[in-house]
């Protein structure tokens, strides 16, 4: 499996779990929507912690590109800490309009940089990684599965 | 600073008014297109080949669904597919203006008869594609096609360049007076141009952003890879039709076109079924009445490959002109523009943000979706009374121009409220 193809597939499973919450929410059933857009929350914080510290550096140190695109998406994992956080805020406020706008510049600030990852960082670091990418893509697997 | 150089270098987003120009100005077109029905009226719908019906089709056609395209993919092309655009600031700062004022100085030459003012619309319009073409070739045509989408992206380029070499040739020809078969050329002109450049890129487009954007499977792959070669070798039979003269080729070509469209719109419908999205916001609605609305449209080309006498009554290429244009590529278009600009809008601030802890206002706070609803509500009821005047134009072109221009005005009304927040909040921000 490559790095691509797996990392891919996660951004799937964290898309389900958006959707799950959302729908939860819109039905007005926000307990509900909160539990699930936690484990999104977990789920993709795992993601990106799982690239930071393991797939990025080691990008970072075949390339010697540090501020190139790793740089890129580690600021871009921040603005969508900053985005959950501030969807968990609302569902626990009860602020159920506040929650959608949040969600909704969530999912396109997530998309456009999952479109990023797949069709470019994705292929490059399995381009530069391909001797190592069998092993990264299993400590990858077992970074991702959590707790 | 030696980061920031290398974060361009991948992340290569176009300074924000380099696309925004592009959008905040289509609505004027819209605007003059209605005000054109209302005005004309009568003489616009007594056929295709009126002055008033060509100047409102090129409003609407490169006034803005060619203005927000390029826009957009100045914006795009990067992400899309990883290919960047050389200067894109300069790219915008030459094509938006040539583009915009070819379509006036176009529109203003087939109203007016003029040869000089068909000259100077020839001249703009071929710079400002020339340049686009050369500097999105140069960039896409490097990448290789790993996906469906940028393989579209390729054919949609080339089909582009078709449609405007054969549009500037008429141009020539009109003003020139030149003997050429014009009906036959406009009519294949029009094939490169909506189905070639805009259908293909809408496809390209539809590939990536639907199953993202709505949570809905993606499309399979199969029939994604085939439906851009599918569109141009209809359109090269046809074209080799035309000059062989060869009717049944004709047919079997616009058939096959016909047949493309339609998996290509069934085949989204039902990925929309399946979407997982809680809501059911604009630009679903938007883009569900664009594919019906392109659906009707199919067909009529379908049939009309089968009963080519359909097409003699005048009434039946303005009807599917109205279908094809203002309800399919038009609905498509805004559905996709309430979603880009508050999201550049929104992104731009974030990147912005000098204060820490300033929160920065979310999407729907930029634009908002009841401004959004209400001005669809418009467009829809503009669509249904443009289709109707097809039929009663002495009763209906009026209100239905008028209550056009409304809706394409407040599409630009809502698009600069978004801008002027942005602006607002982008100078608290700083200060």
């Amino acid at each position: 499996m490559t790095i691509r193809d797996f990392l891919m597939e996660d951004h799937r499973h964290c898309d389900d779990l958006f959707a799950a919450a959302e729908q939860s929410a819109n039905a007005g059933d926000l307990a509900a929507a909160g539990a699930a857009f936690g484990q999104f929350r977990d789920a993709v914080f795992r993601h990106f912690a799982g690239e930071e510290q393991t797939l990025f550096p080691a990008f970072e140190a075949r390339t010697g590109m540090s501020m190139g695109p790793t740089q890129v998406m580690r600021m871009e994992h921040g603005q969508m800490r900053e985005l959950i956080d501030a969807a968990v805020d609302a569902l626990q406020d009860g602020n159920s309009e506040e929650f959608f706008g949040q969600a909704e510049t969530l999912l396109i600030m997530m998309q456009q940089h999952n479109m990023k990852e797949e069709n470019v960082l994705y292929p490059m670091c399995d381009q530069q990684l391909a001797d190592s990418s069998g092993l990264l893509v299993e400590r990858l697997q077992a970074e991702l599965k959590g707790a | 600073m030696q980061p920031k150089q290398a974060l361009l270098s991948f992340d290569q987003s176009p300074p924000l008014s380099a696309p925004l120009r592009f959008f905040l100005t289509a609505p004027l077109f819209l605007v003059l297109a209605g005000l054109l029905v209302a005005v004309e009226g009568e003489a616009l719908f007594a056929s295709r080949w009126t002055p008033a019906a060509l100047a409102a089709t090129h409003l609407l056609t490169i006034g803005f669904m060619l203005q927000v395209m390029l826009g957009a993919l100045i914006q795009i092309l990067p992400v899309l597919a990883g290919a960047n655009l050389a200067r894109p600031a300069l790219i915008a700062a030459i094509v938006h203006p040539g583009l915009s004022l070819g379509t006036l100085a176009l529109a203003v030459g087939f109203l007016a008869g003029s040869t000089a003012w068909l000259y100077g619309a020839g001249l703009l319009l071929a710079i400002s594609l020339l340049v686009f073409i050369a500097a999105a070739g140069w960039a896409i045509f490097r990448v290789p096609s790993t996906s469906p989408a940028i393989r579209g992206l390729k054919l949609s380029l080339l089909a582009l360049a078709i449609a405007g070499g054969s549009g500037l040739f008429m141009l020539l020809a009109l003003a020139g007076g030149w003997a050429v078969p014009l009906p036959a050329l406009a009519n294949l002109h029009a094939g490169w141009g909506l189905a070639g450049w805009s259908g293909i890129l809408l496809a390209a487009v539809a590939y990536v952003v639907v199953p993202m954007f709505q949570l809905t499977p993606g499309y399979p792959a199969r029939p994604a890879w085939w439906f851009p070669v599918a569109v141009v070798l209809a359109l090269v039979l046809w074209s080799i039709s035309v000059l062989l003269d060869a009717d049944g080729l004709a047919r079997g070509a616009q058939g096959l076109l016909a047949l493309s469209g339609v998996a290509f719109v069934l085949q989204t419908l039902k990925l929309q079924s399946g979407r997982r999205r809680a809501r059911a916001d604009c630009t679903f609605r938007y883009w569900q009445g664009g594919l019906y609305a392109s659906l009707a449209a199919l067909l009529m080309l379908l049939l009309d490959a089968f009963l080519p006498a359909l097409s003699t009554a005048p009434a039946w290429p303005l009807l599917f002109g109205v279908l094809i244009l203002v309800g399919g590529f038009l609905a498509f278009i805004i559905g996709m523009l309430y979603k880009i600009i508050p999201f550049l809008l929104w992104f731009n601030l974030q990147h912005q943000a000098a204060v820490p802890g300033k929160p920065v206002p979310s999407m729907n706070k930029l634009l908002d979706d009841g401004e959004m609803q209400r001005q669809m509500r418009t467009f829809f009821a503009a669509f249904a009374l443009l289709t109707a005047a097809v039929f009663q134009p002495d009763r209906l072109a009026l209100p239905a121009g008028m209550i056009f221009a409304l809706a394409g005005g407040w599409l630009g009304w809502n698009l600069l409220q978004a801008a002027l927040r942005h602006r607002r909040h982008r100078l608290a921000g700083t200060s």
